[in-house]
């Protein structure tokens, strides 16, 4: 056994440090180390940052503007990014749609789509999600119907994320009733300004907007849209959502949350003692510590296994659960931390143009709302439910 | 053994349950429970008529209830249609300490039922000490015999719309000591006192206030000076009680929410609720929910007496913080993304249900007295 990187590897680890080092800008960061929502803006500056340097797709090949990153490259760029408080890299374009092109879409496709999402011409949304076709996806109905050169889209889509900001989406549509719901599903690019495409905005119960929901009325697509088959779509979906768990971990975002929150405890004061020194607040801290430290070895556990050429399976959905529910956990303690503090909502305090009272300390602005916002993490790419099926069949064999 | 209500109290719940499910929309409270204002001035003047503030007040000063079985019974009430306008902070914590002053002091209680006043006790001074008797606010006595006060309060709930200021301050003591502490009763033009005044995510407004040298005279301490403790303390209790009471009236309709949405929400062919891991976890929170009703009543039994009321009251609001968020979580993770709405109802339930651990000490703050009483 050995955990430690390899002399290259280290030598990545300092590169991507002192280029977060000299790139990052420093009013974004505390907004992302306060826990505050940052603006597409600022996620456009940065990812134009990241592009100059070649590191906005670090693992796709170097044909495309790739580093050919391996798991463990993949590993310690997020890593390092996680705990400097970068802005995540929104995933839909480079994360999520590009591994699908890259493995089933045609020349053409990865030709035009793949430049567009580095210099961020293309905004990418995912339209996965119907009001009846949450856990059961594949019961989705939108339908696309082939006439001539192009497909007839009809349905509504929700859950979408940063639709308000988008100019593509990629959508699971119906164009087969035959056979098993999962054998008539096809995989489509739509551009979000075509005529008869509607967004209304979902706003969440802390008062914010990320999600929307899409209506697709007559909406005309140009057939060579189409990913792959027609009816195969459901197979790159799930190769896709299998790449969207493999980075839930979060390890390195945790921890920097978790050293913000003994920050916090250690200047609030509770029988006129610092509130680390509480026993039973201690005691709830050091519980979340151990159990993201497992996870750091849960998740390396099956980063080498990856890197040995073994693909991800039911692993990334022990990742899944133990990620989103150990951020829970700390964005949960946190508002405990604040105490009374943790009644205010201001998310835009640290935002110019921001005009009420001071907020301090600083994290209290949106410690509750970050709390109740990120309930969607159990819920969102696969519940957890959904999670412990797919262990139950693959893992358990039940 | 009965557990329940007398018939005059069941009709006051059944009564206000109605008007709420009537009367008083979600999204028209949720509009004015984040405004500028932080309730609706509409609202609480027709829930005024009602009669709600009368039950909450001893009839020697003109109201009809007060006992701690009335409180906890139109707080439920209060919950199920999770009211925002300020009975709390009004008819509860304001009115109980000026009901332990003089006479004019006694006369703003009549007046709040009047609607022409609006007190609000400005106790708390840091976010995480949760002890009643936490004062570091200080009054100074001057040579004339008045007294000035210094210091600063934070995250008092509705204060930039209160008429007074009932401020705990101390000339002696600790800042956790129980002796040494006053009630000032002022005005709040008076000069010296700064408002800052945030959201808040559950609804309503709070506020953090300085005091500068405020100028106080004899006549407007609540109860003699040094030795307010008990009237801060009882107060307190008595808003423990009430909003122990008003997460029950929440965890019910959370229940109710979330059981029509395991009856409706069909995914593989069939609705949610016939999945058995469904089941065990909705059947796993009416479980807990009666426990937290049953800490409540415990707490209710033993409101008036003395020797076990603060153990009773620590235990019901541990149960409810313990609870109440697992509650919130479960609820909220049932509903799936639903739940995670502001169009739906579920969420605005849950976030009050959460931040009421945040009020008057958490889970921790009263395991760790429970274990001290």
């Amino acid at each position: 056994m050995d955990l430690n990187f390899t002399k290259e590897q280290e030598n990545f680890q300092i590169e991507v440090r002192s280029f977060l080092n000299d790139n990052l800008e420093p009013q974004v960061v505390e907004k992302v180390k306060n826990g505050i929502p940052i603006t597409k803006e600022d996620s456009e500056r940065w990812h134009q940052k990241l592009n100059e340097k070649g590191w906005l797709a670090g693992t796709w090949p170097k044909q495309y503007g790739g580093q050919e990153w391996d798991v463990v490259e993949k590993f310690i760029f997020e890593e390092e990014c996680g705990s400097a408080g970068a802005p995540r890299i929104v995933p839909f374009g480079v994360g999520m749609l590009a591994p699908v092109l890259m493995k089933f879409g045609s020349q053409e496709q990865r030709d035009y789509w793949l430049p567009r999402m580095l210099t961020g011409e293309d905004w990418w949304c995912q339209g996965y999600s119907e009001p009846g076709s949450g856990s059961d996806l594949a019961s989705l109905k939108t339908s696309a119907v082939r006439d001539g050169d192009h497909y007839i889209v009809n349905g509504q889509k929700t859950w979408t994320t940063f639709a308000q900001h988008a100019n593509m989406i990629f959508c699971l549509v119906r164009t087969s009733n035959e056979g098993k719901p999962q054998e008539g599903i096809s995989f489509i690019l739509i551009d979000m300004n075509s005529p008869g495409i509607e967004v209304r905005p979902i706003i969440t119960l802390d008062g914010s907007h990320e999600v929307n929901e899409i209506f697709f009325s007559d909406v005309k697509v140009p057939a060579k849209n189409l990913v792959g088959e027609e009816n195969k779509g459901w197979t790159y979906a799930k190769y896709l959502l299998t790449h969207e768990r493999t980075g839930n971990a979060n390890v390195a975002v945790s921890k920097r949350k978790i050293q913000k929150l003994k920050k916090l405890a250690d200047d609030a004061k509770k029988n006129e003692q610092p509130l680390s020194n509480d026993p039973m607040f201690a005691s709830r801290l050091a519980q979340i510590e151990i159990d993201l430290q497992n996870l750091e070895i849960t998740n390396l556990r099956t980063l080498a296994s990856v890197e040995n050429g073994e693909a991800p399976g039911a692993e990334s959905s022990i990742i899944k659960i133990l990620g989103s529910e150990i951020e829970q956990d700390i964005d949960n303690l946190t508002r405990k931390s604040l105490g009374k503090r943790a009644f205010v909502n201001e998310p835009d305090a640290l935002s110019a143009g921001y005009n009420g009272a001071e907020v301090f300390p600083k994290a209290a602005a949106y410690a509750s709302g970050k709390y109740f916002n990120h309930r969607k993490k159990s819920i969102y790419a696969g519940s957890n439910e959904i999670q412990k099926n797919i262990i139950s069949k693959l893992m358990l064999n039940l | 053994m009965d557990f329940k209500p007398s018939p005059e109290r069941q009709i006051l719940f059944d009564t206000l349950k109605k008007y709420f499910e009537n009367e008083y929309s979600l999204s028209d409270r949720n509009i004015a429970a984040h405004s500028d204002l932080g309730y609706s001035k509409t609202a609480w003047e027709s829930m005024r008529t009602l009669g709600i503030l009368e039950s909450l007040i001893d009839p020697e000063l003109d109201g009809f209830g007060g006992t701690a079985l009335d409180i906890s019974t139109v707080f439920e009430a209060l919950g199920r249609g999770l009211v925002v306008e300020p009975f709390l902070e009004v008819g509860i914590l304001a009115a109980k300490v000026l009901s332990k002053g003089n006479d004019a002091q006694k006369s703003l209680v009549k007046k709040i039922l009047e609607n022409e006043c609006l007190p609000i006790l400005a106790h708390s001074e840091t976010d995480t000490e949760y002890s009643k008797s936490f004062v570091e606010t200080k009054l100074f006595v001057e040579a004339d015999g008045g007294y000035k006060i210094s210091g600063a309060k934070r995250m008092i709930k509705h204060a930039a719309e209160a008429t007074h200021f009932l401020v705990t301050c101390r000339n002696t003591g600790d800042a956790s000591s129980e002796e040494g502490i006053s009630i000032a009763c002022i005005p709040t033009d008076r000069e010296g006192i700064k408002i800052d005044s945030f959201a808040t995510i559950d609804g309503g407004r709070v506020s953090d206030l300085t005091f500068t040298n405020i100028s106080i005279s004899s006549e407007e301490l609540v109860g003699e000076l040094g030795m307010s403790y008990s009237i801060v303390s009882h107060a307190i209790d008595t808003g423990i009680l009430a909003i122990c009471s008003e997460a029950l009236g929440i965890m019910e309709r959370i229940k109710e929410l979330t059981l029509e949405y395991l009856k409706t929400r069909k995914q593989f062919g069939v609705p949610i609720g016939k999945f058995q891991a469904i089941q065990h976890r909705m059947a796993q929170l009416l479980v807990e929910i009666e426990q937290a009703r049953s800490s409540v009543i415990n707490a209710t039994i033993y409101f008036d007496d003395e020797t076990e009321r603060e153990k009773t009251i620590s235990a019901a609001k541990f149960s409810i913080g313990k609870i109440g968020t697992l509650v919130a979580e479960e609820s909220i993770q049932l509903h799936g993304g639903m739940g995670m709405t502001w169009e739906y109802d579920l969420g605005h339930y849950a976030k009050r249900l959460v931040l009421i651990d945040h009020e008057f000490g958490d889970e921790d703050f009263h395991l760790q007295k429970y274990i001290s009483l």
